[in-house]
């Protein structure tokens, strides 16, 4: 007996019916089959890897007679990287005995083309580099560089980072060891490998989980295309697209993708991605250049790149990397002896993984914004474009060094909870505004909030020599020895309370010549020049000098009441320091293209804004400052023969110090206070001078000696009376005037002079 | 005056024209731009570039050239004349300024500079400011 339901069933199932339910699941299959090929297709063939942008160092220029202590080349080898050499001078390794360096540079691609891997020889005589000889050929080398320091990159999104090799560039031991241990049948297979599967299958369905005998393109085709969930649909999906890309792509190619794709490592956020970058991330070089073992341990690396961090966990990483070695010896791909010296070698990975997460956040943040005004975002994170800057990590060094120590002495001495000091540095080339060190607080390590860039505040007497250089730029009406009133002034505005400006010694001076007023920082002296010269004026210079903000023009302003950013300050004393030409700061020179093309530079651009003259006075002027004025301590770090100028600024109940400075070669803004804006209690000398002193120390600076215009004169005034002198006057000083506007009226003492030795004149005469 | 001895004065003239121009510029170059042999070698690549019309990578040498001698007032000149060649009047009569502060009492380089500046200024239509700038080449003669 069949059941009605069973009749009812067979009635409906006819055979046509039958063919055509088949016939619509294949169409469905092959429906999905197609969209499958498709997405593989359009996928492999526009995969880009969006590749960050890497930015560089300035590069050391080596030649003969340059400034440099053997030490500092010591340290620069060491952040690139470069390792002591045993009996073999490989790139990117030296040896020292005592004043002789030997060093075997890396290859690098500069804008100006490429610089073959060199073998030199570097003599040092004391401060400065003697000789250099290229060791191959014996001849002196005039001039080569080191490759640059990477201090960053611009990430794509999810920290992707990643450097492209070509499958020809990749150690064939490399290529071996991870077929040895990943998939053994990768040449033979056609995407899937059978007995993978068959394992596979036994252990699912034995509920032991979804796991192994995925090929090498299966692991592809995972880490392209799909979403890392484990379920039997995107087990067979993967399978499908596997066997479609080896239908369509040569095995070269698929390997060539997995090897750039592939996980090998994190450093904080950022994600090592590809053998190119890992070699670089755990042995500091190129992949080309990885011995076995070091090669064994990256394969090792693919199955977990957490649990076997050679770093964190480098006993289970030696004995996944011997492991990869035995498969290797087994699948006959080393030979017994390779073997043996391999695994009796240790890991090789370097301590520190170089330039990635930066190690100069506040510099790299940067460049970031100079570039975002010539890039899209989404270009400088995924172009690949290399970026080079002008940092200088020797100064940077030493910026750092100075701030982090000085901050921590002076909240001792002063009774400041710890760590509540901030500060932070800049300097720059004084001729060409390239700048060689950014120091964003005293966590220099921290990517925050960029104290350099984005604090602003009140930048107190650091604005005097604005209001000076604009009176000396009236020769007629005031050169360094005018006298001038500091004696008390009420400032009546409408509108406003009235305005007593008090000098910081609580005392008024009477007649000051205008040097000693800078010099000594007199606040009610310069308030009264500025008011006489007008403050509008005043602060149209400061922005002719290069602040591109707008200033406000109250009297108050002449104290620097407002706040201006270390880098704007820079800017400002950069157009004085170079005397009297603005020069915009640059933080990057070059930017080339992934492959190595050029593809921007930014070329030096400087604009005469003051005449020579008035600029070689203000900054005799500012040397007055640290020879004679507040900035005087300054000689207890740097000889008085560097002849710095330099400016002290300290606001009012003390919370920010500030001091500006400069030398023949370096100019240098430093600023302390704290971020809540609490009083710090310290004045612009015994706080930022403190630490601009330690940093230049350092940094052996070149004396300034600026030339002296034509049109001006050096004469000898008295001192107090600001009238001719000569060099026999007690008190006289020899200043620079503009021609016609040194003082015509001769003190008593040379008029008594020039009196007795016409009288010694006509005496030896009749004698 | 025949027809022939007139095209012959002509000639001289123009020969001595020529000589006048050329001359300052022939001395400028026979001088050594350093006695530091890295400037020298960067100031030459520099000048190659430029003859080739590959104004960047020239402006990119004696940039470099003057990393190591900022204070080197023939590399602030060549790069006044390679601004002036493009036609950025602006920056050629900055360094043009730039290298007069450093030529000390480097004469012919002066006269050169302020023909820089002159040229830079006439460009601009700044007719007298031109002047004043050819006055003070002529000066540097004197």
């Amino acid at each position: 007996m069949e059941s009605p339901l069973f009749e009812k069933l067979r009635h409906f199932v006819t055979r046509k019916r039958l063919r055509l339910a088949l016939l619509s699941l294949l169409l469905m299959l092959s429906g999905f089959m197609l969209y499958l090929d498709i997405t593989v297709r359009v996928q492999f063939e526009g995969k880009r890897w969006a590749l960050p942008a890497r930015v560089y160092a300035r590069p050391l220029e080596l030649y003969p007679g340059l400034k440099l202590r053997p030490e500092q080349l010591g340290t620069e080898l060491a952040m690139l990287g470069y390792h002591d050499a045993g009996g073999q001078l490989d790139p990117g390794s030296f040896r020292q005995q005592r004043n002789e360096f030997t060093i075997a540079t890396r290859p690098f691609v500069f804008w100006d083309g490429a610089q073959a891997a060199l073998q030199l020889r570097a003599d040092f005589d004391g401060s400065h580099l003697r000789s250099l000889t290229d060791l191959k050929t014996e001849k002196p080398v005039t001039l080569a560089r080191l490759d640059p320091l990477l201090i960053g990159g611009i990430y794509p999104a999810h920290n992707e980072d990643r450097v492209l090799v070509k499958l020809n560039e990749m150690p064939p031991l490399l290529i071996k060891g991870l077929i040895s241990v990943e998939d053994r049948q990768f040449y033979t297979h056609h995407g899937v490998d059978p007995r993978g599967v068959a394992r596979a299958l036994v252990t699912t369905l034995r509920n032991a989980g979804l796991q192994g005998g995925s090929t090498l393109t299966q692991q592809l085709v995972k880490n392209f295309f799909l979403t890392p969930e484990r379920t039997l649909r995107r087990k067979f999906t993967e399978m499908i697209m596997a066997q479609l890309l080896e239908m369509h792509y040569s095995k070269d190619e698929i390997l060539e993708a997995y090897a750039n794709e592939i996980y090998l490592g994190q450093d904080g956020n950022r994600a090592i991605h590809g053998f190119g970058l890992a070699s670089h991330f755990y042995f500091n070089r190129a992949l080309s250049q990885l011995d076995l073992p070091q090669a064994a341990l990256l394969v090792g690396l693919v199955k977990g790149p957490s649990y076997y961090d050679p770093r964190r966990h480098p006993a289970r990483a030696l004995s996944r990397r011997n492991l990869v070695l035995q498969e290797m010896l087994q699948q006959q791909a080393i030979t017994q002896q390779q073997y043996a010296t391999a695994r009796a070698t240790g890991l090789g990975v370097v301590e520190q993984a170089p330039g990635g997460t930066s190690l100069y956040p506040a510099f790299v943040e940067l460049v970031h914004r100079q570039l975002r005004r010539d890039y899209r975002e989404e270009d400088l994170r995924s172009e690949g474009l290399q970026i080079f800057t002008s940092l200088d990590p020797l100064a940077q060094f030493a910026a750092e060094r100075a701030l982090t120590t000085r901050l921590t002495q002076l909240e001792k001495a002063r009774r400041i909870p710890p760590q509540a000091l901030e500060g932070a540095v800049v300097v720059s080339n004084t001729q060409n505004g390239e700048i060689q060190v950014l120091v964003g607080g005293r966590n220099t390590r921290y990517e925050g909030f960029n104290r350099a860039l984005d604090t602003e505040r009140p930048v107190g007497s650091l604005i005097k020599p604005v209001i000076y250089l604009t009176a000396l730029e009236r020769p007629d009406a005031y050169t360094l020895a005018t006298l001038l009133d500091d004696s008390p002034l009420v400032w009546r505005e409408r509108g406003a309370a009235d305005w007593e400006p008090h000098n910081y010694d609580k005392a008024f001076h009477g007649q000051v010549p205008l040097r000693l007023a800078l010099a000594n920082s007199y606040n009610v002296s310069s308030v009264r020049l500025g008011l006489s010269l007008g403050v509008r004026t005043v602060m149209d210079n400061v922005r002719r000098l290069g602040v591109e903000r707008d200033l406000n023009t109250y009297a108050s302003s002449l104290l620097g009441a407002d706040g201006l950013s270390p880098l704007e300050v820079t800017q400002l004393y950069q157009s004085i320091a170079s005397g009297g030409f603005r020069v915009p700061l640059r933080a990057i020179r070059e930017v080339l293209t992934a492959e190595g093309q050029p593809l921007q530079r930014y070329p030096l651009s400087i604009e005469q804004v003051i005449e020579p003259g008035p600029a070689y006075l203000i900054t005799s002027a500012l040397q007055g400052v640290v020879r004679e004025g507040t900035a005087n301590d300054l000689n207890k770090f740097l000889s008085p023969d560097i002849h710095v100028a330099g400016k002290t600024g300290t606001t009012n109940d003390l919370r920010d110090s500030w001091f500006a400075g400069y030398t023949g070669d370096r100019l240098a803004v430093v600023w302390i206070g704290r971020d809540d804006n609490q009083p710090i209690n310290m004045t612009g000398a015994s706080g930022a001078m403190t630490v601009w002193g330690d940093m230049m120390a350092k940094l052996d600076p070149e004396p300034l000696e600026p030339p002296q215009p034509d049109n001006v004169e050096m004469v000898w005034v008295d001192s107090a009376t600001g009238r001719r002198a000569d060099d026999n006057c007690q008190g006289a000083v020899s200043l620079p005037f503009i021609n016609g506007s040194a003082p015509v009226e001769t003190a008593p003492c040379a008029a008594a002079l020039q009196g007795q030795s016409i009288k010694n004149w006509f005496k030896r005469l009749f004698e | 005056m025949t027809r022939h001895s007139f095209a012959g004065l002509l000639f001289v003239i123009a020969i001595s024209i020529a000589g006048c121009a050329g001359l300052p510029t022939r001395e400028a170059e026979s001088l050594p731009v350093s006695d530091n042999n890295a400037v020298i070698a960067l100031a030459d690549a520099g000048r190659a570039d430029a003859a080739n019309g590959k104004i960047d990578a020239a402006a990119a040498s004696f940039e470099r050239a003057l990393r190591i001698e900022p204070r080197n007032p023939a590399l602030w000149h060549e790069l006044a004349k390679l601004r002036l060649q493009q036609g950025q009047y602006q920056q050629a009569e900055g360094l043009a300024a730039r290298s007069n502060g450093w030529a000390g009492d480097n004469k012919t380089l002066r006269a050169e500079n302020w023909r820089i500046i002159g040229q830079a200024r006439l460009k601009r239509g700044d007719y007298p400011g031109a002047q004043s700038a050819f006055d003070k080449a002529a000066e540097q003669a004197n």
